[in-house]
């Protein structure tokens, strides 16, 4: 039962730093609008790193966490070191733990963060500038924000597209189906950006495979349980004609996969997007045909990283090319022929990354639609 | 007074012609509804709703609320999982001690409400709501977040071995029906459950010891928890703090659908099985006719409204003197 | 003038009212009686609009009019006063009395509250109620309470212009005789004001107050008989249709009771708050009845033997044991039982049946190991259906449904059937029409008989005088005067009303 213990531990420990935070922020909020300077600092000597987060309940902040305990722990100091901020889906949390934070240590912070919603991106990112302090961002940010605009201290903003790795996947599926039947998709939310994109990435492939039929589509909401009962009413209205799943995430081709158990359907093409452990697991099993490993741990390491260094003087985020500052991450395409070595290296252990080499992973500059 | 005693039919008979009602119209819209393969269907999502409805009514036949079931849910899956794997990972070795270890935690976490609710004089809505998000914390704590995959296929034959159609956990959960069907009419905590919903007052006027009772009330329905969670995790072979997600809108839903007032007193077992049925039904049948998801709450919402009122009406309708 | 000439009303599957000719003339005070289910309170909804007839006319003033609700009725001058107080207790006395009327002291969207208190004045002086205005409802007594229901309705008066004609429902149910004398004072008073309709189960009050009395039975009026010459016994016989039974309270049945064989016995005991010393003991077969005003401290010491309530001092003996918890259920398994002034609150639990409320307080007698004897349940209730003469079609029949009497009955009967033999009886006969009330009568006398020993808030002086072996009057939470009430040498009312009060 030590994990439980190591996770009180931390949990204690991090609450006893944000309540001090959050009391500190109240007396010293004068204190750092006196101190606000917006001129670049030179470079700080031993910067605090922190993730500012949605929460714990699933895989992959839990992986995102992982890649920044990775990182701390890469630069000699204890895993405990790397400040949570949790903000449980609440952008108002997001900004205001991040302020706290601001008030105490002042430019003293190297901060990686997901704003939470992409309108909350510009007044975290003004706060920390304000600050003097360094922040690296990813997912949730308007197009018109962009790095280069404010100097050195806002590093860097990471994404990732989906529509490419979807329709890769896509193109999976359809191959294993002979290029002709009836297809199904499970989406996400029907409002998330994700969402959209996977989708759009089937509609795209479905373009080249004229033989193919979209059946349905319909939002299961990122849920097993949902997605599972979904997955029984498609089998009702469609009967056989379904030949082929495409999932928008693997948690719902779990689901999926089980209802597919309850009827003793074997081997229905499906694929996933994510690369899970689980769904790694099951794609060398078989069991999926693919699915879209977007490499959170590295992602979590790389953006304290990027923070960590342009705070530290390492490097000059402005004497650095556009495409070192706005990319997207990586988005690798797990098979059955590569699952199980990808499982070996990538889901059973972390490679030991290099986190001073910085782009190394990155998949370009990100486009915008207009 | 024979058309009050229609009317009274009518009333009482009401959710089971919706249902009914409900099967018809996506029968036409799609014939492939009806069929066994898609009742079987229906039947496996609706089992661990079925049981956490039943936890639910009784203390909704109480006169109080439990809204804790996701937190519980959580914890019993969760434990389930892990005692199941360190016992070796078979229901068919030791590892059956899995099955009475969670409806151990459900029953400790339905009294530990109870306890709250009657002890510190806490409203039952406040009282297990906040019991609920501890529930979801401690199997945080218990997973770190983390999925816990249950692959013995002895235990997952209740989903995968079939007996005329429908798989084992289709039968497992009527049988427990059973049983609460009998602890509602058979058992001196049923019927006091009925006394207690119908007059409180009465109840301890009659010499009952009503917080003993409630308390009984709430483990009951962590018990039923705990089965909630087992065939939850039978269905889709994972265990996580997500198991009991959703399980409080449906259950409640299912609950007054069915014809159990809110007030307490009246109601039972068998209306909460149609309640489940109907909401599951409506779940199967939105994706089966291809209509938009979004209509799916839409209705939903909309059936909830038409079953509260009809089963809050019934006083008004005895306005001779 | 107010008359309703022909009036029908059904509801499905009953004829409640058959062509009721009814009428009220200026200033005069109507009574208007008949037993339950005789359809006076569907005749009064009628009158204030509450209810629509479905044939015949009713008139103001010779002019045919038809309400929709009660404020039509209103408009037209016709107010009631409820039985149910309809006031409520979080608002002050003057938005009471203005509630749903408050245009006249609104300006510009805010209310002129001293303008309302004035206004509210002039109405509490028309009832001479002397308090603020502004006081909160809850914090009055019950008779002060219907004096503002009273005065609510009296401001009908400035807003029509014929006369008014106000209801007055069942108003002295919960007033001590002091209080109703001053009700009956003001209304006589008011007569120049208004007409009056007076609705009461007390027949020598309705004699008392009215000019002319309709008498109502199944729907019909039976007979119009003029208040001077009116007499109880006249009207009760037109009431029922029959003879009353010529010993109403079955004196001839009562027995002595055992003196050796003290059942309960209580020693210097101090209700919670009440800061009184109450002592007292009961014997099995023994009637005592408690006897004293609303509020003098009846119900507290019921409760408190009942176990709802712990005593601060004294202590109390059940059959010579001195009893150290106090619970409803611990004074259950004593024997002790409790039939209290609420029915419908504490006394049965609609929705569930004849024979589930019979064996509520002794479910270790039908269950084993705490499973149900269904049909041995189902056999006492029967049992008991035929020794009581319970009108039910079944022992499955929800209690909900059943009249007055026969839920008594059924309330009755799941204490003496659980061998309960200390029965507290609170108001057993309220709202019970006549036939209904000898019955229960019959049975405080076969309690007697087998020896259980009984204590009785009665409805009513004479009920309290003709049951009881033993009579104790109470004021101000103290025993003041003990009677002993043996047939044939019965305190009379008068004796005990000056210890009362």
């Amino acid at each position: 039962m030590s994990f439980i213990k190591n996770y009180l531990e931390r949990q204690i420990c991090e609450r006893r730093q944000f309540l001090l935070l959050s009391a500190y922020g109240l007396g010293g909020m004068a204190v750092s609008s006196a101190l606000k300077t917006k001129t670049a600092r030179a470079a700080v000597q031993n910067p605090k790193i922190a993730w500012s987060y949605r929460d714990r309940t699933n895989p992959y902040w839990n992986s995102i966490v992982a890649g920044g305990d990775a990182f701390v722990r890469s630069l000699g100091r204890p895993s405990d070191s790397l400040i949570n901020l949790i903000n449980e889906g609440s952008s108002e949390k997001s900004l205001a733990d991040i302020k706290s934070l601001l008030s105490r240590y002042g430019s003293q912070v190297a901060l990686a963060a997901d704003p939470n919603d992409m309108p909350n991106c510009r007044p975290v990112v003004e706060a920390v500038c304000s600050a003097g302090a360094y922040i690296s961002t990813i997912w949730n940010k308007t197009d018109d924000l962009h790095p280069w605009d404010f100097g050195d201290n806002y590093v860097s903003h990471m994404t990732w597209s989906d529509v490419g790795p979807s329709e890769q996947t896509a193109r999976v599926l359809f191959d294993a189906m002979g290029g002709k039947g009836g297809v199904v998709h499970l989406g996400g939310i029907a409002s998330n950006n994700p969402a959209i994109e996977r989708l759009q990435g089937l509609k795209n492939a479905l373009k080249s495979y004229p033989n193919i039929e979209l059946l349905a589509v319909q939002a299961a909401d990122w849920d097993t349980q949902k997605a599972n009962q979904v997955m029984s009413g498609f089998l009702t209205r469609y009967g056989d004609a379904v030949k082929g799943v495409h999932c928008a995430s693997d948690t719902m081709a779990y689901g999926v996969i089980e209802a597919l158990r309850a009827e003793a359907i074997e081997g229905m093409p499906i694929v996933s997007y994510d690369g899970n452990p689980q769904a790694v697991g099951l794609v060398a099993q078989g069991k999926l045909l693919a699915t879209v490993f977007t490499n959170p741990y590295w992602g979590g390491g790389i953006t304290a990283a990027l923070a960590y260094y342009a705070a530290t003087g390492v490097f000059k985020p402005s004497s650095e090319p556009k495409e070192h500052r706005e990319f997207y991450g990586p988005a690798t395409l797990v098979t059955t022929k590569d699952a199980s070595e990808f499982k070996s290296k990538y889901i059973d252990s972390n490679p030991e990354y290099d986190w001073k080499s910085l782009w190394s992973f990155t998949s370009g500059p990100i486009k915008y639609k207009s | 007074m024979s058309t009050l005693l229609t009317a009274d039919m009518i009333r009482k008979w009401a959710p089971v012609l919706v249902l009914i009602g409900l099967v018809l119209l996506f029968t036409t819209i799609n014939p492939h509804f009806f069929s066994l393969r898609n009742f079987a269907r229906i039947t496996i999502s609706s089992t661990p709703a079925l049981m956490v409805a039943v936890g639910v009514t009784f203390v909704i036949l109480m006169g109080s609320i439990d809204l804790s079931m996701e937190g519980t849910i959580a914890v019993c899956a969760v434990l389930f999982a892990l005692i199941l794997n360190i016992f070796g990972g078979s229901i068919s070795g030791i590892g059956w001690l899995a099955i009475p270890g969670a409806l151990l935690a459900g029953a400790f976490l339905g009294a530990v409400n109870g306890i709250v609710h009657v002890q510190l004089k806490i409203p039952s809505f406040m009282a297990s709501l906040s019991l609920g998000f501890i529930g979801i914390g401690l199997s945080l704590l218990i997973t770190g977040g983390n999925r816990i995959l249950i692959d013995d296929p002895v235990f997952r034959s209740l989903l995968t071995f079939r007996i005329m159609g429908f798989p084992l956990m289709v039968y497992a959960a009527l049988l427990c029906l059973m049983v609460a069907w009998f602890i509602q009419d058979d058992t001196v905590i049923g019927r006091n459950f009925y006394a207690v919903g119908g007059g409180e007052d009465l109840a301890r006027a009659s010499g009952l010891n009503v917080g003993r009772l409630r308390i009984i009330g709430f483990t009951l329905a962590g018990i039923f928890y705990a089965l909630g969670a087992i065939f939850a995790v039978a269905r889709l072979g994972i265990a996580e703090t997500e198991t009991g997600r959703n399980f409080m809108f449906t259950s409640i839903t299912s609950v007054v659908v069915g014809g159990t007032a809110l007030r307490g007193g009246s109601g039972g077992v068998w209306s909460t099985l149609v309640g489940v049925l109907i909401v599951n039904v409506i779940g199967n049948g939105m994706v089966v006719t291809g209509l938009p998801d979004y209509f799916q709450d839409g209705v939903l919402g909309i059936l909830v409204i038409f079953a509260v009122y009809l089963s809050t009406d019934r006083r008004s309708l005895s306005f001779i003197k | 003038m107010f008359e309703l000439r022909n009036v029908e009303k059904r509801y499905p599957g009953v004829h409640v009212l058959k062509g009721v000719d009814f009428s009220v003339g200026d200033g005069e005070i109507v009574g208007l009686v008949g037993e339950n289910g005789a359809g006076k309170s569907t005749l009064m909804k009628i009158i204030y609009g509450a209810v629509q007839h479905d044939a015949g006319d009713v008139l103001v003033d010779g002019e045919n009019v038809h309400f929709r609700n009660p404020r039509d009725a209103m408009k037209r001058g016709i107010g009631m006063v409820y039985q149910e107080q309809s006031l409520i207790p979080n608002l002050t006395v003057m938005e009471n009395i203005f509630l749903g009327f408050e245009e006249p002291f609104v300006y510009f969207g805010s209310i002129n509250w001293r303008k309302m208190a004035a206004a509210a004045r002039k109405q509490l002086e028309k009832v001479k109620l002397n308090i603020s205005p502004s006081t909160l409802t809850s914090k009055l007594t019950f008779a002060q309470r219907q004096l503002v229901e009273l005065a609510k309705v009296l401001t009908l008066e400035e807003r029509t212009e014929g006369k008014l004609v106000i209801l007055l429902d069942e108003p002295t149910s919960v007033l001590s005789k002091e209080e109703i004398d001053l009700l009956f004072t003001l209304v006589k008073e008011l007569r120049r004001r208004a007409s009056f309709i007076f609705v009461s189960h007390r027949l020598d009050e309705i004699i008392e107050l009215s000019d002319r009395i309709y008498v109502l039975k199944d729907g019909v009026v039976v007979d119009t008989i003029d208040g001077e010459t009116a007499n109880a016994a006249d009207i009760q016989k037109k009431m029922v249709g029959r003879d009353i039974h010529s010993q109403y309270y079955r004196e001839d049945r009562q027995s002595s009771f055992d003196k050796n064989n003290v059942l309960l016995e209580l020693e210097h005991v101090t209700i919670a708050g009440r800061g009184n010393d109450v002592s007292l003991a009961l014997h099995a077969g023994e009637v005592i009845a408690l006897l004293g005003v609303e509020g003098s401290g009846r119900e507290p010491i019921l409760r408190t033997i009942f176990g709802m309530q712990k005593p601060e001092k004294g202590t109390i003996k059940i059959r010579g044991e001195p009893v150290n918890a106090f619970s409803a259920a611990r004074s259950v398994a004593h024997g002790i039982a409790y039939v209290p002034r609420e029915r419908k609150i504490e006394g049965i639990a609609s929705g569930m049946n004849v024979f589930e409320n019979m064996t509520l307080s002794q479910m270790k007698n039908y269950s084993w190991g705490g499973i149900l004897k269904v049909p041995s349940e189902r056999a006492l209730a029967r049992d008991w259906i035929h020794r009581l003469s319970v009108k039910v079609p079944s022992e499955n029949t929800d209690c909900g449904n059943l009249s007055g009497g026969n839920q008594q009955k059924v309330v009755l009967a799941k204490w003496r059937s659980g061998g309960s033999d200390i029965i507290l009886l609170d108001h057993p006969t309220r709202g019970l029409d006549i036939g209904a009330k000898e019955d229960v009568y019959d049975m405080i006398r076969d309690m007697s008989q087998d020896g259980v020993g009984i204590i009785l808030v009665a409805d009513t002086l004479e009920e309290a005088i003709g049951l009881s072996h033993t009579i104790a009057v109470i004021r101000d939470g103290e025993i003041r005067q003990w009677f002993t009430c043996l047939p044939g040498s019965k305190p009379s009312p008068f004796d005990l009303i000056q210890h009362m009060v």
